[in-house]
């Protein structure tokens, strides 16, 4: 009587401990690609690497936030302007031609900040000068730097762009790190995206 | 198995009378014998061509069929076959292609993560990835499924990917979907030949030629990531991409199965995929997961991600993430 009850505690506690480590086993995250990932801490040398990587291209300028990485570049936004300099027009002299302003900045549709707080022009260019935009505090910036200009109210956008989650890089994954800039995606005078068709379509589902 | 692929050899076979006989098991099992032996003495005298080298092409298909699993080639063999494959090409369709057989680099697993906010439907990475994997025009192979859902839902067998009209449409997001390579990959334990494996940076790539065709990766990816050649693959010659590489976007044939490779023939040199290089909208991240700066460790460490079907332990490196 007394062994049986013996054996049967036994075998229950034998139980209990096979359940216990086989739940440990099938939950357990070794050699998950989550545990890989985490334990790389190490730096990763790009140039020692990889063969081939960009060296930093034309039309860029370095951004002036450090990203975990260090520094890294973006695109040039002012040879991409048509009309820039802005001084050439927009100085203290008379513009003579008729319907000048129709003519050079009738394409522009301003569409930014939403119906309840609609942007106007003076929110990002002054009278006083046009080559540069001017902050809410009043800075003067580049026009090559304008994701400082964005990142006044778009802050969250401005943080994932640094770090890497928002926006996109040029061509190469290694090397020297270089991103698109806000206006290389987004029109700043209308800048959600527009409706258009699809490039291409998927045939349904085969195999 | 090697006459068996020979042309002049298949002639051979189907004047055996034993063809128009109806077949009982020992009529077969005698025939199986007889074909065997015909074989085997084709192949001792090379079969005609082959082995004599009547023709370049000749010579350089029949070296081919003796190639060995791209994993056991050392590389002077790799070279050797690469430069074939270049030759056959240049005899076959007239383009001069540059394959190469680079190795993964060091310290490098690759990584992806897809922006479930930010993808609105525009389709340029599945253009970019028809066209820069040389896939079949004719069958309209995609390795890339976008799937138009409505907020809320959470699973693409519920979407419609067949969706042409204006997008983004409102009260919907859209969902990428293509191959996971996953570390624990269902389709390589499902392989019977071990043609699809997984590289050392963690793409899961198909030697193309080891592949027989039997589809049960297919049926094992839980993902659907995988594409069968069921006619020989069409591209118009001016489209094909020349820069490949063995285990990418080489030309395959009919009866082989293909995937998306992260685009090996660019990514082995630093640049991105041709899908990540194309979105409109920057959905895409791409990058080494074990280099701690990269883009694709920011959003793992600072956004909220979540894979699809994590619960089955395929150990996808493929994540999806919201702002």
């Amino acid at each position: 009587m007394k062994i049986s009850a013996f054996k049967t505690g036994l075998f229950w506690i034998l139980f209990l401990l096979l359940l216990i480590f086989s739940w440990g086993y099938a939950f357990s995250e070794k050699n998950s690609v989550v545990e890989i990932y985490k334990n790389a801490t190490a730096p990763f040398d790009d140039e020692k690497s990889v063969d081939s990587i960009l060296l930093i291209p034309d039309n860029t300028v370095p951004v002036e936030t450090k990203y975990q990485g260090g520094f890294f570049w973006t695109e040039t936004r002012k040879d991409k302007i048509e009309r820039f300099k802005c001084s050439e027009c927009h100085n203290n002299k008379d513009v003579k031609i008729a319907r000048a302003a129709e003519i050079a900045h009738g394409d522009i549709i301003l569409d930014h900040g939403g119906q309840d707080k609609p942007l106007s022009c003076y929110t990002c260019h002054k009278k006083d000068d046009r080559n540069f935009l001017v902050t809410e505090e009043g800075s003067k910036i580049d026009m090559d730097h304008s994701y400082q200009m964005c990142g006044q109210c778009h802050f969250r956008q401005k943080k994932d762009w640094v770090g890497g989650a928002h926006g996109k890089r040029v061509s190469y994954w290694a090397g020297t790190r270089v991103v698109k800039t806000c206006t290389s995606c987004h029109d700043p005078h209308s800048p959600l995206f527009e409706k258009r068709w699809p490039k291409t379509y998927s045939p349904p589902l085969v195999n | 198995m090697n006459s068996r692929k020979n042309k002049d050899c298949r002639k051979q076979k189907k004047n055996t009378p034993l063809q128009d006989k109806p077949f009982g098991r020992r009529e077969f099992l005698k025939g199986a014998v007889k074909a065997a032996a015909l074989g085997s003495a084709a192949m001792v005298s090379g079969c005609g061509t082959g082995l004599l080298g009547s023709s370049e092409e000749d010579s350089l298909r029949w070296k081919e069929y003796f190639k060995k699993h791209y994993r056991l080639m050392t590389q002077e063999e790799k070279d050797e076959t690469v430069r074939r494959l270049e030759r056959l090409a240049r005899l076959r369709r007239g383009v001069d292609i540059q394959m190469s057989s680079k190795g993964p680099i060091e310290r490098v697993l690759f990584g992806y993560a897809f922006n479930l906010t930010r993808c609105e439907g525009f389709m340029e990475c599945v253009a970019a990835c028809v066209k820069e994997n040389n896939l079949d025009r004719k069958s309209n192979t995609q390795y890339i499924r976008i799937f138009e859902m409505e907020h809320g839902e959470m699973s693409p067998a519920s979407g419609n990917s067949k969706y042409f009209h204006e997008v983004p449409v409102e009260d919907h997001f859209y969902m990428g979907v293509q191959c996971f390579h996953c570390e624990k990959a269902p389709c390589v334990k499902a392989c019977p030949t071990q043609a699809t494996y997984r590289e050392p940076d963690g793409i899961v790539v198909v030697d193309y030629d080891w592949c027989i065709g039997c589809r049960y990766c297919i049926a094992a990816c839980p993902y659907y990531g995988r594409r069968f050649n069921w006619n020989e693959p069409y591209v118009p010659v001016n489209e094909i991409t020349k820069k490949q590489h063995y285990l990418g976007n080489r030309m395959r044939t009919r009866g082989q199965m293909e995937k998306c490779t992260f685009c090996v023939q660019r990514t082995r040199e630093g640049r991105l995929p041709a899908c990540v290089e194309a979105c409109p909208t920057g959905a895409r991240v791409f990058g080494n997961l074990l280099d701690p700066k990269s883009e694709i460790r920011y959003v793992l460490k600072n956004k909220k991600v979540f894979r699809f079907k994590e619960e089955l332990g395929t150990d996808a490196k493929y994540w999806y993430f919201i702002d």
